[in-house]
């Protein structure tokens, strides 16, 4: 596979590691509950199809990233820095 | 910095590992190799929002700006190398005054002392481009990595920093940046690879 | 030496000029350059060259390429021998030493073929059915059993004496085949200024140009071939790779290719590779592949002495071999007709040709020209012969049978094309009822077919298609395209076929998979049986999981399914392929990772130090570390580790730590962020000092520990464990990047810049003063305990001071920028001289670390939490952290959970094993009575007897009781107390000497 870094540039897919869901949140603070870290940490989907995911850059330049990725036909379709998605952040 | 008062004796990353000399097929070289030692290196990452002020302040002193694509800027004492979003490794040629620098840029950017962290390779020679491809997984060819741009990438599961500088005598000139502690591993695979072609091996500095 | 009885006088692509002697079963034989080892031998009348698989049938050479099922020899001698290859694409070369393979005691006279005459029991599902009880004969009696009978090539059994290269490619267009469709698409493509790579599996380009008699533009093939050839070399940007396969289609446009560097020399030259595998990134693909020929079923359709047609034509004319005296064709189209009328034309003589199909006033005319009897609307029912073939019984169009003598029966059944590639991705073939063969049907994106890898047979549907698909290959990566130039006019052609999938009635055996030994009897047995969908067919009876992955037999073997269920063939099922597309060399896939380079290897900056002492190394992840330094007379490895133990609580060691990851981390928010990432509190930490901390996943389990200081306001550099420091980093970046990316923090790895050592025992403060430069206040109230300093050493070099200790020593962590690695050791040794100062490695910091109860990576196993080491008192309550929620999960925080403490033998001469499980006195060793288990034990020179770490259930509230330590792997069965995890200096007085 080859996943195309949108600082690096088309890369193979060796130079990545692979997390998995990327747009879980994750309950944040004292007030957070068990339960609702559970599912956080438990919880996925396995769709057979567009999958948004998270991959590290790590023989690159150490984004992480997310990607989205047919899993039946691993068509990827877009890939973003996943450090700019939430609002306020800067790259 | 006392430099002159050292009384330990530094062993650069190469020592034990690479010498000048003749690899592989005799001959006319295929492949120069340069050993580099001696150069300075640190890390340099911007404060959110500080890419540009410390963009100002690197050509305010050295008078290259930080490039925002994974491109090298060089002048003849320096280069500043695109290593991340927002991180560059700035690099001088010697260490001479490199303390003090890195001191002065502290307040545009963490900066990180790297100087023993890496071994550098510079290669040229015409079939330069044949041994990297064993190694390397990205498009080399002169139209698709122009003088100037570098990649972080791996060779042989090391990771690898490299950038092409403008052309030399021999044609097209590369450098790469191997991590200290892989250096031995990542010259057996540059001795295996480029034996073939023959390879004069010398060491230089910056 | 033989006279090449089979050689023609003139004519073929060999260069009689060079002559090669070679040998075969030890037989000498000579051949030319330009030929392969299956023309050579043809050449020198050897027609039986190997056994087959099951039967140990004797088995000749069907065809002249890739596809070959049957001419299996076992290449060269020794270190280099390599089983399974395929005579018919083995480039001949002087020396050459080759093998027949699968026959006892020899190639003529095998034992094993009485497999032949006990054959019933050996029909599909054999083993399935025979091979069922008792289970114990399998190892004992069944498998050596089969294993001798049947089988293929001997692997060398000694290290490959040659390296392997892996390699990188990129180009515009990647064109898969050198025949006319190839060559004219890498033409088109090249012309435009594309980036083009041209692969061949062969060592010559030209594909069926070299084996047919054909005219391009009114002249000789072999004319515009070599025009051709000469204008892509003359293409900077087109490359040229012969004997190089294209075995494989992946995501994204990479193809896998093997480029068979030196296998057609003796052995590699000096400095050159066997084989180099390579990776090609192509924007797009033309598969110009060409097509196999298809046998036909019949009785003795294996006789040495058979022959595809179309490889009959490859011997005569490129090779300049015919294989027989005297041929008959069996032939169910046009194109078989092709070689009857090439062996008339160098003077060979056709006895008969049998055409499946009715009479014609034409073909008959034909005939006569060739002074071949002809018989239309007939069959070879059977071929007779052992090591050679004697002659076909044939039926003809009335129904009677009768005799013909020959030595070659060249069959021709129309071809199959090579559209393995299109199927590597999920593609499906589609059948195609006029041309009675699969096609590409979805074909990956960025791949096109050309030619007859299309089922576009003709030659001038090759040029036409190459053409246009390589000026489209151009256009689409946004090449100027030069205006195509006129396709050129080819000889007239024709494919007229009807196809005979087996012929019935004959006496024997008669084979769909020569390779697997499967017989059209397998496969109805397998329709009776019920094994009729084409994935339980192959399992069944094996057909098409050979080497040759069922080239030759896949069509049929489905033919004939289809016939006796009823069905049509496209109803039956497809033949899809996996890759490699022919067998790929393991070695070729290592490249150079292998032995010493099979993964990198770390060395500190000390290590060439710690090689001239001696040490003895062991991994620690990708590391080497030194594990002990033994000296003369010491004979084994305790007697070292108790030596230096005892030096470094008794006066001073040192020890490399250089391989701890580092990593600094600066920000306005970085105390924040520490925060976040351990489970303990860091906002607190002064300037100047080191703090333990422990992070957990996001589970609750620990992920890794380590010290960390501050160097500044906004100024931390942490350290982890050797093996998980990119790990840690991965999962720091991802807290900043994912999690938190509005805090203000800057990371990067400082691993490599600072050789680190620990220095340790009463002496290292005394030790220290001799390199530290003499302005720095090292005493107990200048340093303090977890002081975290810069220093200067050696007269102004920058250096980093730690006063941490896993030792329970007084101890430090100095680190020096690397350069200064080795001398900082040295300097040392010098320094610590007069207190018998020793280098002391990972087993002596291991027994040191275990005799004060610090957890490490025994502990640190993924299965831990902060509480069941211990450490639960370490959580902070006022903040969040990562982890938090999880470990306080109730299964997390039961009380009888195993937790962390020491253990000693009662009887203090046994040995304790890591590993071993606990179990109350007198209750059984089962799972029910397990109370958990010891993750740590070392020989304790300072108690004389072994002491372990573990987890037990109720942990520190049944110190002093008593359990067994029970190892059943290594036999251990130890009664143990539990005691405190600290043995030695509980209340810590050495630590803050």
């Amino acid at each position: 596979m080859r996943i195309t870094c949108p600082h690096c540039g088309a890369r193979d897919a060796q130079e990545f590691s692979y997390l998995g869901a990327a747009d879980l949140q994750r309950p944040e603070g004292m007030a957070a509950s068990e339960a609702a870290m559970a599912t956080y940490v438990y919880q996925r989907d396995n769709p057979a199809g567009v999958h948004r995911e998270l991959w590290y850059h790590a023989a690159g330049c150490h984004a992480w990233l997310v990607v989205t990725r047919d899993t039946r036909s691993h068509e990827i379709t877009a890939v973003e820095v996943a450090k700019v998605r939430k609002a306020g952040a800067t790259a | 910095m006392a430099e002159t008062a050292r009384s330990w004796a530094a062993r650069g990353a190469w020592a034990g590992i690479a010498q000048a000399g003749q690899l592989g097929a005799t001959g006319p070289a295929g492949v120069t190799a340069t050993l580099l030692d001696g150069f300075g290196l640190a890390t340099l990452i911007a404060a959110p929002g500080g890419a540009a002020a410390l963009s100002q302040a690197i050509v305010a002193r050295l008078g290259i700006a930080l490039p925002a694509m994974p491109k090298i800027a060089s002048s003849a004492s320096h280069d500043v190398i695109w290593s991340g979003p927002d991180q560059w490794l700035l690099r001088a040629t010697t260490r001479e005054g490199f303390g003090s620098l890195l001191e002065a840029l502290s307040a545009q950017a963490a900066v990180s002392d790297q100087s023993d962290a890496r071994a550098a390779l510079r290669l040229s020679g015409p079939r330069v481009r044949d041994v990297l491809a064993k190694g390397v997984m990205l498009d080399l060819h002169p139209a698709a990595f122009a003088v100037g741009d570098t990649g972080l990438t791996s060779i042989a599961h090391i990771g690898v920093h490299l950038w092409r500088l403008a052309d030399g005598p021999d044609g097209s000139v590369f450098e790469i940046m191997v991590a200290r502690s892989m250096v031995g591993s990542f010259w057996s695979w540059f001795a295996a690879s480029a034996a073939e072609f023959g390879c004069r091996v010398s060491t230089g500095r910056g | 030496m033989s006279t090449q009885p089979f050689r023609l006088a003139a004519g073929g692509l060999i260069d009689r000029g060079r002559a090669l002697d070679f040998s075969f079963d030890g037989t000498s034989y000579r051949g030319y350059a330009g030929d392969t080892l299956a023309s050579a031998l043809l050449a020198n009348g050897v027609r039986l060259v190997g056994r087959s698989f099951k039967y140990h049938r004797p088995r000749g050479i069907l065809s002249a390429g890739p596809e070959e099922p049957n001419a299996l020899v076992e290449l060269r001698s020794g270190a280099r021998r390599e089983p399974n290859t395929r005579a018919t694409v083995v480039e001949l070369f002087a020396g050459l030493d080759a093998a027949s393979q699968n026959r006892w005691p020899s190639l003529a006279f095998d034992l094993l073929s009485i497999n032949g005459l006990v054959s019933p029991a050996l029909v599909a599902g054999f083993y399935y059915k025979t091979f069922m009880w008792p289970a114990s004969f399998w190892e004992k009696l069944y498998e050596p059993l089969i294993r001798r009978a049947a089988g293929l090539g001997r692997a060398a059994g000694t290290e490959d004496p040659d390296h392997y290269e892996k390699a990188f490619a990129f180009c515009d267009l990647l064109v898969i085949g050198g025949g006319p469709a190839g060559l004219a698409a890498a033409l088109a493509a090249g012309r435009s200024g594309a980036r083009v790579i041209l692969c061949d599996e062969d060592f010559r380009l030209g594909g069926r140009l070299l084996a047919d008699k054909r005219e391009i533009g009114g002249k000789p093939a072999t004319e515009w071939l070599a025009a051709t050839l000469a204008e892509l070399e003359s293409l900077p940007e087109v490359r040229i790779m012969p004997r190089t396969t294209v075995f494989g289609l992946y995501d994204h446009g990479i193809y896998g290719a093997v480029e068979r560097v030196a296998d057609h020399l003796p052995q590699p030259p000096a400095h050159l590779p066997r084989q180099r595998s390579w990776r090609i990134h192509a924007r797009r693909a033309i598969l110009a592949a060409g097509a196999l020929e298809r046998p036909i079923v019949f009785a003795g359709n294996d006789r040495p002495g058979v022959m595809l047609a179309g490889a009959v034509r490859a011997y005569v004319n490129r090779h300049g071999v015919l294989p027989g005296r005297e041929t008959v064709l069996f032939t169910a189209g046009d194109d078989g007709w092709t070689t009857a009328r090439d062996i008339a034309a160098v003077g060979g003589k056709v006895a008969a040709i049998i055409d499946s199909r009715s009479a014609d006033p034409a073909r008959k005319a034909l005939a006569d020209k060739l002074g071949a009897r002809l018989f239309a609307g007939g069959a070879v029912l059977g071929a007779r012969g052992g090591r050679q073939l004697g002659g076909v019984t044939i039926r003809d169009a009335s129904g009677a049978v009768s005799e013909l003598s020959c030595d070659l029966l060249a069959v021709s059944n129309g071809w199959n094309p090579t559209l393995h590639l299109t199927s590597h991705q999920n593609g499906k073939p589609a059948w195609d009822e006029d041309l009675q063969c699969f096609v590409p049907g979805t074909v990956p994106a960025g791949l096109a077919v050309a030619g007859s890898a299309a089922g576009r047979f003709t030659l001038a549907q090759a040029l036409e298609d190459g053409a246009r698909l390589g000026s489209e290959a151009a256009a689409e990566v946004g090449v100027a395209a030069k205006p195509a130039e006129a396709v050129p006019v080819t000889d007239p052609e024709t494919n007229g076929l009807s196809p005979v999938w087996r012929v019935t009635g004959g006496k024997g055996k008669a084979f769909v998979d020569y390779q697997n030994d499967v017989t059209d009897k397998d496969v109805e047995l397998a329709a009776r049986e019920g094994f009729r969908p084409v994935e339980h067919l192959k399992r069944y009876t094996t057909l098409g999981m050979a080497t040759d992955q069922g080239k030759t037999s896949n069509l049929a073997g489905l033919a004939i399914m289809a016939e006796q269920t009823g069905r049509t063939i496209p109803q039956t099922g497809t033949t899809t392929f996996r890759p490699p597309y022919t067998p790929v060399a393991i070695g070729a896939l290592a490249g150079h990772h292998r032995g010493k380079d099979f993964r990198p290897v770390r060395l500190a900056p000390t290590h060439d130090w710690s090689k001239e002492q001696g040490a003895v190394f062991v991994e620690a992840g990708q590391w080497l570390r030194a594990q002990y330094y033994p000296r003369p007379g010491e004979s084994d490895w305790l007697t070292t580790v108790n030596r230096e133990v005892k030096a470094v609580r008794a006066g001073v060691g040192i020890c490399d730590v250089s391989t701890l990851g580092k990593i600094d981390i600066q920000g306005a928010d970085a105390a924040e962020f520490l925060e976040r990432v351990y489970i303990n509190g860091w906002k607190a930490l002064p300037v100047g000092k080191a703090r333990y901390g422990l992070m957990l996943r996001e589970d609750g389990f620990v992920m890794d520990d380590g010290t960390t200081s501050r160097l500044g306001d906004s100024h931390f550099l942490m350290t982890t464990t050797t093996a998980n420091a990119g790990k840690v980093m991965q999962h720091l970046e991802f807290c900043h990047q994912v999690l938190w990316p509005e805090l203000d923090i800057r990371m990067v790895s400082v691993s490599e810049q600072w050789a680190q050592v620990a220095i340790a025992g009463p002496k290292a403060r005394e030790t220290l003063r001799g390199v530290v430069d003499p302005e720095h206040d090292l005493s107990n109230e200048g340093f303090p305990y977890l002081a975290a300093r810069p220093v200067t050493v050696g007269g102004g070099i920058p250096a980093r001071l730690f006063r941490i200790s896993f030792s329970g020593e007084l101890a430090y962590e100095l680190a020096v920028p690397a350069d200064y690695g080795d001398a900082m050791m040295r300097a040392l040794m010098q320094a610590g001289a007069p207190f018998g100062i020793t280098p002391y490695g990972t087993e002596a910091l291991g027994v040191m670390r275990i005799e004060k109860g610090h957890v490490a990576g025994n502990e640190l196993n993924g299965q831990t939490t902060a509480r069941d080491l211990g450490l639960g008192r370490m959580m902070s309550a006022k903040k969040d952290f990562v982890g938090r929620l999880m470990a306080g999960r109730q299964a997390l925080v039961e009380q009888d959970r195993p937790s962390f403490v020491g253990f000693k033998p009662v009887d203090p001469g046994q040995r304790l094993r890591a590993g071993a499980h606990f179990i109350g006195i007198g209750k059984a060793a089962v799972m029910e009575n397990d109370e958990g288990y010891m993750t740590s034990v070392a020989y304790s020179p300072h108690l004389s007897h072994w002491m372990g770490l573990g987890l037990i259930k109720g942990g520190a509230a049944r110190i002093g009781e008593r359990v067994r330590a029970y190892d059943p792997v290594r036999n251990g069965d130890v009664v143990v107390e539990i005691c405190s995890p600290v043995f030695v200096d509980p209340e810590g007085a050495r630590l803050h000497g």
